[in-house]
């Protein structure tokens, strides 16, 4: 191609570059900048060093307890999903497995539905009187099993953090699902083969070689995963009903909590310990596929 | 065959069954919240678990429909969702294919140095440039108007990502032909290379159709006026008590809030899907 494409070339990427630097790449610098400022709406930014991280990590409870519930989050999550994912796809890409298209799109519906809908109907059904879980739990008994009511699943204990974390593994099974499928329809049937020929059964090849063969799915939906649940927000937010409920803070909803009450620079320092956290995640990724060779520097 | 194909009968058995049964239940919530969005108060909280509402069809609550549409103004909520929706995904789709075109085939200084800020630009939080982001929009008098929803996301770094690799894979002899019958770069990538990556589009599409749509933390920052909710806002509004406090009504309006995206997802299926497993083998 000839030199002359250089100046053509910005026509088709000048209005698209600049949004994305406008809205991503110079707020994302400057809110860098930004966290080491105190900075609220009346107020003129002042210089303070690293005093909002310090306030942070010696100060503030709220926040300790925010990263703590992210990081249950986290791990209450990710593997249950995988698991999941895995096991019911191997079903379902079974060349025996009747139904397919419809079971694949039954997981993958609440996947589709807004937040805001999926709060609605869980706060419905966890509600804890009128509910029907715990109706159902009446039913069969279990409260006079355990000789105790039952939970306030949404309330202040323990059991709100079970509660999300359900919902999360309910909201994003199906993405997993889906991807394992892709993944798993591409490993070659020689290898099933050659395993069988070895005396493995069908529960042995399914972990010597379908789930060696899916792994960089593995690690992909690990990442991608990892960081949707450090950064939840929407979620937890509505489950809790934007209330004073902080029992249930995430980091995100700490750092909402602190931008509303025009505390700019301390919300930047949240955010940038959101950013340093996801970009571990980012960094661990990819050693792995550099050490597997997939992607060269 | 082999024995994974052919794993015994009750193995068969048990496994169709297991996944069958939590297929259903992963949908159960939703047709319990059609079954709720038809029922009286009284019944909804009651303790009978009726799947099918009390009654003939038409003693059923579907004044709950209407009670929801009108108290919470759902009307207006879905009027702005859609035009925020809509003017996002065909704009954002025509800027990030050329700027996708770009990089995968033409050559320009900074073409590298650019796409490696533009993939860095796909790792960031949201939660670390919406502060800025939000003060770039009050400078450009955005906030509080639909503006605010739609100007920020005309383009995006993995829509630009996602259509840079699709169009990777159109093979350059077929460029370099147009090119011979005198094709500008732009006639190129309208006549050659958009018609032959139009999957990858409609992929694209449905997923900022649907992130748009769904989209909730950006505009509970710069929304404040009810006129100018999504639907989202409008729908978390009605949960928080500020219209109504009646669970069948809330069921409608979830009702309402989930049909557009569950047909969108129906009619699009092989689309959306097809389109996923490409962002997960090549993300």
């Amino acid at each position: 191609m000839s030199a002359g494409n250089s100046n053509r070339a910005w026509w088709f990427i000048a209005f698209p570059l600049a949004i994305v630097f406008l809205f991503t790449a110079l707020p994302t610098v400057v809110g860098i900048g930004l966290s080491f400022f105190e900075w609220g709406a009346a107020t003129e930014a002042r210089s303070i060093g690293f005093e909002n991280y310090r306030a942070l990590l010696q100060d503030d409870q709220q926040f300790w307890r925010a990263l703590r519930n992210t990081l249950i989050f986290a791990v209450a999550t990710v593997p249950v999903t995988l698991l999941l994912a895995f096991l019911f796809a191997s079903a379902v890409n079974a060349p025996w497995f009747r139904g397919r298209t419809v079971v694949r799109t039954l997981f993958f519906v609440p996947t589709v539905v807004s937040i805001v809908a999926v709060g609605f109907i869980w706060q419905w059904i966890l509600d804890p009187q009128a509910g029907v879980l715990n109706h159902l739990l009446q039913s069969i008994g279990v409260d006079r099993m355990f000789g105790r009511d039952l939970p306030q699943w949404t309330g202040e204990s323990a059991w709100s953090l079970a509660a999300v974390s359900f919902i999360q593994v309910w909201r994003t099974l199906g993405f997993s699902l889906v991807l394992y499928l892709a993944a798993l329809s591409s490993v070659p049937r020689s290898l099933y083969d050659a395993a069988s020929v070895d005396g493995a059964g069908s529960w042995q090849s399914l972990w010597r070689i379908a789930w060696p063969s899916v792994w960089p799915m593995t690690i992909f939906l690990i990442t991608t995963g990892t960081i949707a649940a450090l950064q939840v927000f929407d979620l937890v937010w509505i489950m809790t009903g934007g209330a004073e409920r902080r029992w249930m803070d995430v980091l995100n909803v700490h750092l909402y909590r602190e931008f509303s009450n025009n505390r700019m620079g301390y919300a930047a320092a949240i955010g940038v310990i959101v950013l340093l956290l996801t970009a571990i995640v980012t960094l661990a990724q990819l050693r792995w596929m550099l050490s597997r060779g997939e992607v060269r520097l | 065959m082999n024995r994974w194909m052919q794993p015994s009968a009750s193995v068969r058995v048990a496994a169709q069954v297991a996944t069958w049964a939590v297929a259903l239940l992963m949908a159960a919530p939703f047709a319990w919240m059609v079954s709720t969005s038809l029922k009286s108060d009284a019944e909804a909280i009651g303790r009978d678990l009726n799947w099918i509402p009390a009654g003939p069809a038409s003693e059923w609550q579907w004044g709950n429909y209407a009670a929801a549409w009108e108290q919470a103004d759902l009307g207006r909520f879905y009027l702005n969702s859609v035009i925020v929706a809509l003017v996002v995904t065909a704009v954002s789709l025509v800027h990030n294919a050329l700027a996708g075109f770009a990089f995968a085939k033409l050559r320009f200084r900074g073409r590298s140095a650019l796409f490696l800020v533009l993939l860095a630009t796909m790792m960031l939080p949201f939660q670390v440039y919406f502060i800025f982001a939000y003060v770039i929009c009050d400078v450009l008098g955005y906030i509080d108007t639909l503006h605010a929803l739609i100007v920020p996301f005309l383009a995006s770094a993995f829509g630009i990502f996602y259509m840079r690799q699709s169009i990777q894979s159109v093979p350059e002899s077929v460029i370099e032909a147009g090119r011979i019958d005198g094709f500008t770069d732009f006639e190129v990538f309208w006549h050659i290379v958009l018609p032959s990556v139009r999957p990858a589009l409609g992929a694209l599409a449905i997923f900022t159709f649907m992130w748009s749509w769904n989209n909730f933390f950006w505009p509970l920052i710069v929304i404040d006026s009810g006129e100018r909710y999504t639907l989202p806002l409008g729908v978390a509004a009605l949960a928080s008590g500020l219209f109504v406090q009646s669970w069948p009504v809330q069921m409608a309006a979830a009702t309402i809030i989930t049909v557009p995206t569950i047909l969108v997802f129906l009619l699009f299926q092989r689309w959306f899907v097809a389109g996923l497993a490409l962002t997960g083998v090549k993300g």
